[in-house]
């Protein structure tokens, strides 16, 4: 059982004046986020941070917002108003592809690996990031170019063994289970060295075997330093695993706080957990 | 600039902007309800005007040869669909696009086949060959090409919103598979569209003949032009194809009257790229939901 | 026969395996670069035709086979590439072989703009607006009659220093093959690499997928821009070797319809794999041939008549049948034969 801490309330303080000095000390901050589709309101005025290390969980019902939300912190979409601060800056204009050399990776719901490619080609993707070959170097074969292949190859490698499927290396996505594929797909996020790992209903689909190998990778990935936010139906997954929780209701944000707290919730029962 | 050269170039660009609009209809018509980008579209024009110049050449009056001429080609739009469209109909969009470009080709080589390179002609539906007004010249044929296309839309807008067979094409275009639910037996759907493709192409073909001259290579630039109309225009509502159609007949031939040197269709294709990447979903985009 | 031959050629594919494989292409690789050696002329300008649309087709490989850009307009490129060396040629006289790089640079140039405002654009429609681009290009050369020569061709195109001893056809042959082969080279080089994962992941085509690509870090645009580039440097190159070796260029050559039979070869052969492109070329080229100079004298009727419908009929036929193209086959038929 968590209570508040001092930490925490201290960190509400400072909170309170980084949104007066326009500062953010927290990984990720979203200030007064709306967006709007036509005529619908998908997110309307959503404000909470996420710390560094932490594992926060958005959870809520059905059209809530919970991905559009992960959409626009990746930046597939962009927010119609509001603000989004990653790492001490605004992110909220970047381009995707940008927010992800500072360390925003997204894994979506249906994981999508690249069909055309073999499992390591897709994990090698990943690296992207932090590889500089570009089209003169990678035609000519510059021995950079060679180097940094062999580098991404055996980065690549080194994941999937964590993820415990080295074995599958060259084979296709189509030849792998589901548990597996979304393995594959986390394997490749993570060569991007994310620092802040946007995980889309991360267990779904999942037998309970896989959930807890998820599960105890995702623990190790904490212990490595990466922050995630996670959008997740299962709930006892969501109490086991975050620190955080916070309810999602049309787009608003209903509540935030610890697992406990929200069980606990008298809004959030009437709502969605409780029926 | 004088007023005759002006009206003149008006006066064109209206009969090329109802040529146009009617090859952007046609594929329209096919694309609305397959989503099959027929590039193969020019190619019913051109064959509607080949064939009823070879009906009247031997000898059959005006009219009973551009009805076997239009028939005829609706022969070709189902052999289109059933021999080539249909076997892949699960394919991807480019690869559909390119199975129409095959077919085009090959008609383009039977054609000179059988009626070879020169350009052949017809004369005006009602004989007389120009009519003058306020100093511009406006061929005869000029009336006809717009009433065609006015009769078209009209006929078209009349179809899709007041005919069952009308209502469950644009069906089949909006929601495949909610279509196919209600029992609407969506090949059958695609079969039609393909044939009015070919019928309305074969019209147009017939009736623009007198006027611009029919060879077997005028497929593929009526096709681009075609392609210009719809998506400046907006491929997702008639409206949008008629008026990216006219916009691309005024642009032609305001280019070409009112430009000195010689690059005036350079300039008008120019201007209308530019138009379509300032606004790539079409002037007038669908209703509701974006593509 | 069929039967056989349906035993027969997998048999040795699986016999012999990728060593087979090697083997036919060195074999291949010796009879074609000999080829001024015991060939008639015909033969050699034939291969050497050849050669230059591999080398075009190799950019649609890179660019759809690869990219999944469906992109119409590699016989403008070619003809940037013609043009703008002839000209410097011609009217600057400079060198031919100064002004032959500065043809496939020029491509280059004009690809960047172009493809960044096209390439915005996704799916079939950027085939449309290629197509229509390549268009407006035939008609600037047409109209610019005075820089140009218009549509009667811009003539007196300087040829390359050649070496003495050999014919300049021959040394025409072995420019432009060492162009395909330095393409080829090139080609595996992007596809085995990270610019060549990052267009995969991005082809939406084949089974990638741009949000995801994105979300990795890779900047879909500038990739598809400059392989947008890179195909029209090839393009740009061989149209400045062919410049300099008809010594003569019309607009005609360059216009929509090249690029459409560009696209055709590439399919036909198998657009996902560089040998394809040959293939494709090879395959296209021999049936113009043969219909050009055959087809008329045996059967009558206009000549270009036989070869529309041959193009046609062979792009059918390999959509419908054999849609990863004739690359493809062998693996096809070793498969049946495993089944």
């Amino acid at each position: 059982m968590r209570t508040e801490s001092p930490v925490e309330v201290d960190s509400a303080a400072r909170r309170k004046c980084d949104r007066l000095t326009g500062q953010s000390e927290a990984l990720l901050e979203y200030r007064g986020l709306s967006i709007t589709f036509g005529e619908l309101e998908a997110i309307k005025n959503v404000s909470f941070s996420v710390e560094g290390g932490e594992i926060v969980c958005i959870i809520g019902p059905n059209g809530a917002g919970k991905t559009t939300l992960l959409r626009m912190t990746s930046g597939l979409l962009k927010p119609t108003s509001g603000q989004i601060w990653f790492g001490g800056s605004r992110v909220d204009r970047l381009p995707a592809w940008q927010r992800a050399r500072l360390g925003i990776v997204q894994l979506f719901q249906d994981i999508q690996l690249f069909s055309n490619m073999t499992v390591l080609d897709n994990v090698m993707t990943g690296a992207h990031v932090w590889t500089r070959a570009g089209f003169a170097a990678s035609a000519l074969n510059l021995s950079s170019a060679v180097a940094e292949e062999k580098r991404i190859r055996e980065a690549a490698l080194d994941e999937l063994t964590t993820v415990g499927l080295a074995g599958r290396a060259r084979q296709f996505p189509s030849a792998l289970s589901w548990g597996e594929q979304k393995l594959v797909g986390l394997a490749r996020a993570l060569l991007a060295r994310p620092s802040l790992l946007l995980l889309d209903e991360p267990y779904s689909g999942l037998v309970q075997d896989d959930i807890f190998r998820l599960t105890g990778l995702l623990r190790g990935l904490q212990k490595r330093g990466v922050t995630m936010l996670m959008v997740e139906h299962l709930t006892d997954v969501v109490m086991d695993v975050a620190e955080k929780v916070v309810v999602l209701h049309y787009g608003e944000k209903l509540a935030e706080g610890s697992p406990d707290s929200i069980r606990a919730d008298e809004r959030v029962i009437a709502t969605y957990l409780g029926e | 600039m004088e007023i005759a050269t002006v009206l003149q170039s008006l006066i064109s660009g209206l009969t090329l902007g109802c040529i146009y609009a009617a090859l952007g209809l046609g594929l329209f018509v096919v694309y609305g309800v397959t989503r099959v980008l027929n590039l193969a579209q020019g190619e019913f024009v051109m064959l509607g005007g080949m064939l009823t110049v070879s009906f009247v050449s031997l000898g059959v009056p005006l009219a009973p040869a551009i009805v076997l001429a239009v028939c005829t080609t609706m022969l070709s739009g189902i052999f289109l669909y059933r021999f080539i469209i249909y076997p892949a109909r699960n394919a991807s969009a480019s690869t559909l696009a390119f199975l129409t470009v095959g077919f085009a080709f090959a008609i383009e080589g039977i054609t000179l086949l059988v009626w070879g390179w020169e350009y052949r002609s017809l004369t005006n539906f009602l004989g007389s060959s120009s009519i003058h007004l306020w100093g511009a010249t406006i061929f005869g044929q000029a009336p006809w090409v717009v009433g065609m296309t006015v009769l078209m839309v009209v006929g078209l807008f009349f179809f899709f919103g007041h005919t069952m067979i009308g209502k469950a094409l644009r069906a089949c275009a909006d929601e495949p598979l909610g279509a196919r639910s209600v029992g609407i037996n969506i090949e059958k759907m695609a079969l039609l569209s393909f044939v009015l493709a070919s019928g309305l192409g074969a019209v147009a073909g017939a009736t623009i003949t007198p006027l611009t001259m029919t060879a077997y290579n005028i497929g593929i630039p009526l096709t681009i032009k075609g392609l210009l109309a719809a998506f400046v225009g907006g491929i997702h509502r008639p409206v949008g194809v008629i008026l990216g159609g006219l916009l691309v007949g005024f642009a032609e031939a305001l280019s070409a009257g009112l430009v000195p040197t010689g690059y005036h269709d350079v300039m008008a294709l120019g201007l209308l790229l530019a138009v379509f990447l300032a606004r790539p979903r079409g002037l007038l985009p669908a209703h509701g939901v974006a593509e | 026969m069929k039967r056989e031959l349906g035993v027969i050629i997998p048999a040795i594919a699986d016999r012999y395996g990728v060593r087979g494989g090697r083997l036919v292409v060195a074999v291949a690789g010796v009879v074609l670069l000999t080829l001024p050696l015991w060939a008639t002329a015909y033969v050699v300008n034939m291969f050497t035709t050849i050669g230059l649309y591999s080398v075009l087709a190799l950019g649609l490989v890179l660019l759809t086979g690869l990219a999944g850009q469906v992109s119409l307009c590699q016989a403008m490129f070619y003809g940037v590439g013609a043009y703008t060396s002839a000209l410097l040629a011609v009217r600057l006289g400079i060198p031919p072989a100064l002004a032959l790089v500065s043809g496939a640079a020029a491509a280059g140039l004009v690809a960047a703009p172009l493809g960044r405002a096209i390439l915005r654009l996704r799916g079939i429609i950027v085939a449309g607006v290629t197509l229509t681009v390549n268009l407006g290009f035939f008609y600037l050369v047409k109209s610019a009659a005075e820089l140009t020569g218009g549509a009667t061709g811009l003539y007196l195109i300087p040829r390359l220093d050649s070496p003495g001893g050999m014919s300049y056809s021959s040394f025409i042959f072995f420019v432009v093959w060492g162009l395909v082969i330095l393409c080829l080279v090139l080609t595996s080089n992007l596809v085995k690499s990270r610019i060549g994962r990052a267009l995969k992941s991005m082809n939406v085509l084949a089974g990638g997928s741009e949000d995801t690509a994105q979300v990795l870090g890779i900047d879909v645009m500038h990739f598809k821009v400059g392989v947008y580039i890179v195909a029209a440097v090839f393009a740009g190159a061989a149209g400045a070797v062919y410049a300099h070796r008809m010594t003569v260029i019309e607009p005609h050559t360059f216009g929509a319809q090249t690029s459409v039979l560009i696209a055709i070869m590439a399919i036909v052969g198998g657009v996902t794999n560089p040998w394809g492109a040959i293939l494709g070329a090879t395959l296209i080229v021999g049936i113009t041939e043969v219909f050009r100079e055959v087809a008329p004298v045996v059967l009558g009727g206009a000549t270009g008549a036989y070869e529309l419908v041959a193009y046609g009929v062979v792009l059918v036929l390999t959509l419908l049948f054999l849609p990863e193209g004739l690359f493809s086959l062998p693996t096809r038929l070793r498969k049946r034969h495993e089944d």
